[in-house]
């Protein structure tokens, strides 16, 4: 649901929560409506209020957001004003509300204090993208069939050794992560060859990129599945390492599940790694 | 389909795709392709004129294939050029926002020669179309 700004505000309602947004336009409207919208949706528990675009909270405005605080309280909900300016907040305290609402910085502090950020954990769920990714793309792009085995947990003291990787951040709001994509250098080299339709026989400038390219096929495609379930995984670059036998560690704290892969020309291995 | 003396222009940070690009194009029977690294290297050579097709990466460092759509579409001279997005990611969000800056297709990664073959032809039938209305 969401209502229109010549309102002076816009509710957006989200799984758990809404979005109260108040435009600049409050500073002189009336308020119409407000509560009444909200407590249509009150079956959330969270009501949470964007001050962003505003300076000033007028005093009617005010006394609304009051009452649907102390509805919300009453229910055991609550109600918690985020991006509020310096000035916002010394009149509020001016007005002797500033202890009586809860702030956040921002949207993720909020949801992050109460607990609305989802735990992400490294299940089949998140996994699956990946390796529907790695398939596709070494078939469509290469025209290599490629099979995935068995997924494992790496071990502390494991290091998967290759000759060049393809490395990526996971960002979002509510957790991070990354993807390393590592190659021998044979595997590599009939991939980039099928890709670019000419024989390559040594990992040089021309083709090194590939490994990132690969990474970035992979990591996109894993993205759309991975965000139309509300992962909220933003856009990021990939970049290459090589050397031959490297390994690669630490590059994001948390549990990390190896997913093999077998060509006919040898295998290949995708990292996935998730904190949160 | 295109004309294949069209002047086409591959844009791409990553010199890998720009030879999947170059490559299916010449097998489409494109002969003069030119190459640019990012939107930046892009738009100086849209400026020089003759570019009558434009594929480009989304996803680039400095300028961005969209921002680069953007500057093309708004530029009197230039804003018919047609123009394919390549992308990794096509969520609905980046495709609305591709079809608002007046992109002509997107082309999703990983893609085959037929796959691209289709999108310039669906290029060139929008393009026919808009210069019969």
């Amino acid at each position: 649901m969401s209502t229109g700004i010549e309102l002076g505000y816009a509710i957006e309602k989200f799984d758990g929560y809404v979005v109260v947004k108040l435009d600049k336009k409050i500073e002189t409207l009336s308020v119409k409506d407000l509560d009444a919208q909200i407590s249509a949706v009150s079956s959330q528990k969270f009501v949470i209020v964007d001050c962003d675009s505003v300076g000033i909270i007028p005093r009617e405005w005010l006394r609304t957001l009051l009452r649907v605080h102390l509805n919300a309280k009453k229910e055991n909900k609550f109600l918690k004003l985020i991006s509020v300016s310096s000035s916002l907040l010394s009149y509020l305290k001016k007005e002797g509300l500033d202890t009586t609402f809860r702030f956040a910085k921002d949207l993720k502090e909020a949801m992050n204090e109460t607990g609305l950020l989802p735990k992400r954990t490294l299940d089949t769920d998140f996994i699956n993208p990946f390796l529907a990714a790695t398939i596709n793309t070494l078939k469509v792009q290469a025209q290599i069939k490629t099979e995935a085995g068995q997924v494992y947990v790496k071990k502390p003291q494991e290091f998967i050794q290759g000759d060049i990787s393809g490395v990526i951040g996971i960002v979002s709001d509510s957790f991070n992560g990354s993807v390393v994509i590592t190659f021998p250098e044979k595997v590599f080299l009939k991939i980039i060859s099928n890709m670019l339709g000419e024989e390559y026989t040594k990992i040089d400038n021309d083709i090194v990129d590939g490994a990132g390219e690969l990474t970035n096929m992979i990591f996109g495609q894993a993205k759309v599945t991975l965000n139309e379930k509300g992962y909220g995984i933003k856009t990021a670059i990939p970049s290459v390492v090589t050397g031959k036998d490297h390994t690669l560690s630490g590059l994001t704290k948390g549990p990390i599940v190896i997913v093999p892969f077998t060509t006919e020309f040898g295998p290949f291995f995708v990292e996935i790694c998730l904190s949160n | 389909m295109f004309d294949p003396k069209t002047k086409v222009l591959v844009v791409d940070d990553m010199l890998t795709m720009r030879k999947i690009v170059t490559k299916i194009l010449r097998e489409l029977g494109f002969t003069d392709i030119t190459e640019a690294q990012d939107g930046n290297e892009a738009w100086a050579r849209v400026q020089l004129g003759h570019i009558g097709l434009i594929i480009s990466d989304w996803n680039m460092p400095n300028c961005t294939g969209l921002e680069l759509l953007k500057k093309v579409r708004a530029d009197q001279n230039l804003s018919k050029t047609p123009f394919l997005l390549v992308t990794a990611e096509a969520e609905q969000g980046q495709v609305s926002e591709a079809i608002k800056s007046g992109v002509d297709q997107y082309v999703v990664k990983p893609f085959s020669k037929e796959g691209l073959k289709a999108k310039l032809e669906l290029t060139h039938k929008k393009i026919l179309a808009r210069k019969s209305a």
